[in-house]
């Protein structure tokens, strides 16, 4: 035990202390923070007030632009050549043309500086919106009033209910479950391949430089095996911890230094979120909720709660983390150097790369058959129960995966100590499967 | 009194026998010499002495009691092929490699600070290990073999790749070692330095021991009674009796140089009285074969043997 203390603490500090480790954790946080920050600074700049030139031939939109305090409309008719020199030189951002046209709700829009993205939208759906009762009124003589009322109450809504074992209902929001599912699907997928990646490597460098056999004459080899294996699993919970506490640093500190962004924020925010949630049912109201009411309304919906999705992602990030790095062990201590290890770790990686290219299919049916046994096997569980995870998975699902995967675990460890004993004294030969097989079987 | 005592050990790979119902015994404070082709099994054997490999059968004794994992402590292991961290640095890595061994913190440091110090080589500490020498790595490898004062001594082909003054370097301390009581077994196919320190030998050929004693005795015992003899006389012998074979002769000036063989029926002392005859004796003795010569002689003589 204290053997593998010390190899364990070789482990960790060596990887702790390497150059790539520092960047890598020092960048990650301000990519991850920058990623939540900067679409917020761009959004606010977009928000600088607009001065809109129409000039609509058609004279269907001259004085009905509705104006705000971010955006505002004069009207002129005339040569569009002209009228698009002296607006753009003088006070004006952007000059909207319709040209005289029977698609009358197409126009151009001149600029300088490209506006913000929201102008066009704002004012495409103004047009439209103008369009229609435009049209209503002059072509088909319907009241406006009224035709607003029928419209109101013929609107369509679903409301997605899940109903738990205990027989709790619980509003569901199908496609954020589907979004986090995909996300943690793929972020424990990185993981486990990055961590167990660096233990194939590490029993592969003390292969090569021969330094192995000093080793096992000090230690056991299954010393040496759980030592690697744990120090790099603890290599990889640093990296996490330290990325949580800096991102959440960075965001923190960003929100001091210009609070006044951010709050003007929140209700863009929350209406971008709302559309890509779901349109319908809540657009009528997002214009009034703000960010914090937006996370407890999602965890409301969520099947389950946060801490739980986050406990379980440890879990399988461990477990799975265990597996793949036993196996890789086993493989790297077969070989000779890396490209030897591609054909073996094929049949190890094809159950990992099937799960992720299955995470859509997973994700669109999260309680069909193919999501079931694929988050029941114990190498594809990890992807994929992490991927149905937020659409919520009945109890004794999660529990027959996690006890799978724990019998897995203990089977692999010994399938791998096995090899790695007989394989990291084997030199010069090309192994395979058969050949390691036979290691496992052999006393 | 044993230091190791090795008792019918046979080792069997899928596909080969490596060690067939091998039994040795090394004596306290001797200078073992391991001794065969490659492929005879020494390093198996080796790695049994070590406990990286379980023998299938047969046992394994060490200071009298069945060897037990504890007993690592006790055993200094320099493998034919060794390497160390190349990125590590190069106290790090004697730090970590003599902890392992069981030494504490303290105590590893005293003694690396000691072995660093005799070699001369304190300023290495914080360098990598990549930016040494091959020969500078060996030393290193040497220091980390004894650094935690181990009664045995495992060395695999420990004079390959050294230059001469490391060569020396390292027998010196070797002999020293043995003066303070280590048990030394070396694996070797350099037979000049078997003959230069080696007590004891045992020669291991397909999986079986051919051959083992003390070196004297075995040389002793495959002498072929051929002597060399300096005589001064200004003519060579013209004839000799039928019971001495001359194998080679040769003048130099007024000095005859002469190997002789005595067969069956004489002896040292009669053809000593036969060439007083003929001249002055300035030298005469014995000429030994040479370890050389008996792994050769005897490893072909055993394959001829097994071959049918």
């Amino acid at each position: 035990m204290n053997n593998t203390m010390l190899i364990l603490s070789r482990e960790y500090t060596t990887r702790v202390k390497k150059k790539s480790f520092i960047i890598l954790t020092l960048v990650v946080p301000i990519l991850f923070a920058a990623l939540m920050v900067v679409p917020v600074l761009l959004a606010t700049k977009g928000r600088e007030h607009v001065n809109v030139m129409v000039v609509d031939d058609n004279e269907i939109y001259i004085n009905n632009f509705i104006e705000n305090d971010k955006t505002s409309f004069s009207y002129r008719s005339g040569d569009i050549e002209q009228i698009k020199k002296e607006a753009l030189a003088g006070d004006y951002d952007v000059v909207l043309y319709f040209p005289r046209s029977s698609q009358k709700v197409n126009a151009n829009m001149y600029y300088y500086e490209e506006p913000s993205m929201y102008l066009r939208s704002e004012l495409e759906s103004q047009i439209n919106s103008m369009f229609f009762d435009h049209v209503l009124q002059d072509s088909f003589n319907i009241d406006l009033e009224k035709y607003k009322t029928i419209k109101d109450l013929a609107r369509s809504q679903i409301t997605m209910i899940q109903i738990d074992e205990n027989g709790g209902e619980k509003e569901s929001m199908a496609e954020m479950n589907k979004s986090i599912g995909m996300i943690c699907g793929f972020v424990i997928y990185f993981f486990i391949f990055l961590f167990s990646g660096q233990v194939l490597r590490g029993v592969l460098e003390e292969k090569n430089n021969r330094i192995v056999e000093v080793l096992i004459s000090s230690v056991k080899p299954i010393e040496l095996l759980l030592g690697k294996i744990i120090g790099i699993a603890l290599v990889g919970l640093t990296q996490f911890l330290i990325w949580i506490v800096f991102t959440v640093v960075i965001l923190i500190g960003v929100q001091i230094a210009m609070p006044e962004k951010f709050m003007d924020m929140s209700g863009v925010d929350t209406e971008m979120v709302m559309q890509d949630l779901n349109n319908s049912q809540l657009a009528s109201t997002a214009g009034n909720i703000d960010t914090d009411t937006i996370f407890s309304e999602i965890s409301n919906y969520f099947p389950i709660s946060f801490s739980e999705l986050i406990l379980c992602f440890l879990f399988f990030f461990l477990t799975g983390y265990l597996v793949y790095s036993a196996l890789f062990a086993a493989v790297g201590s077969a070989a000779d150097n890396e490209t030897d290890t591609n054909q073996l770790t094929m049949p190890i990686t094809m159950p990992l790369l099937l799960t992720i290219v299955l995470v859509m299919p997973i994700a669109d049916n999260p309680n069909g058959k193919l999501a079931f046994w694929l988050s029941i096997i114990p190498l594809t569980s990890p992807v994929a129960m992490l991927t149905r995870l937020p659409s919520g998975v009945p109890l004794w699902e999660l529990l027959l995966s996690m006890v799978l995967m724990l019998l897995f675990f203990v089977f692999v460890v010994w399938f791998a100590a096995k090899v790695y004993r007989t394989g990291i004294l084997m030199y010069g030969k090309k192994v395979s499967w058969k050949e390691i097989w036979k290691w496992v079987r052999y006393e | 009194m044993n230091i190791i005592e090795i008792q019918n050990v046979t080792k069997k790979y899928s596909t080969q026998v490596a060690l067939d119902d091998i039994s040795l015994q090394i004596k306290k404070g001797v200078v073992y010499g391991l001794l065969g082709p490659n492929g005879a099994g020494k390093t198996t054997l080796i790695r049994i002495l070590n406990q990286i490999t379980a023998p299938d059968s047969g046992a394994v004794f060490f200071n009298g009691h069945p060897l037990v994992r504890k007993d690592i402590e006790k055993i200094g292991y320099l493998p034919e092929e060794r390497g160390l961290y190349k990125k590590m640095k190069v106290g790090e890595q004697a730090m970590y490699l003599a902890q392992l061994k069981g030494l504490s913190k303290k105590e590893a440091l005293e003694r690396l600070k000691h072995w660093f110090i005799k070699f001369e080589i304190q300023n290495w500490w914080n360098k990598k290990v990549e930016e040494l020498s091959k020969g500078m790595q060996q030393k290193l490898q040497f220091i980390i073999t004894v650094v935690h004062q181990p009664d045995f001594l495992i060395l695999d082909e420990p004079f390959s790749g050294l230059d001469p003054i490391n060569t020396n370097l390292i027998r010196q301390e070797l002999l020293e070692l043995k003066r303070q009581g280590t048990t030394i077994i070396i694996s070797t196919h350099n037979m000049a330095s078997v003959e230069e320190i080696c007590d004891e030998i045992c020669l291991i050929n397909k999986a079986h021991k051919i051959l083992d004693g003390n070196l004297v005795e075995i040389k002793q015992r495959f002498k072929q009674h051929i002597y060399s003899m300096d005589l001064h006389s200004p003519q060579a012998i013209s004839f000799f009796p039928a019971n001495f074979t001359v194998l080679e002769q040769k003048a130099d000036e007024n000095i005859q140089h002469y190997l002789v063989k005595v067969m069956d029926g004489g002896s040292a002392n009669s053809l000593l009285q036969f060439v007083m005859e003929h001249g002055e004796v300035l030298a005469f003795n014995e000429v030994l074969p040479s370890m050389n010569d008996i792994f050769i002689q005897q490893v072909e003589h055993y394959n001829q043997e097994h071959q049918s």
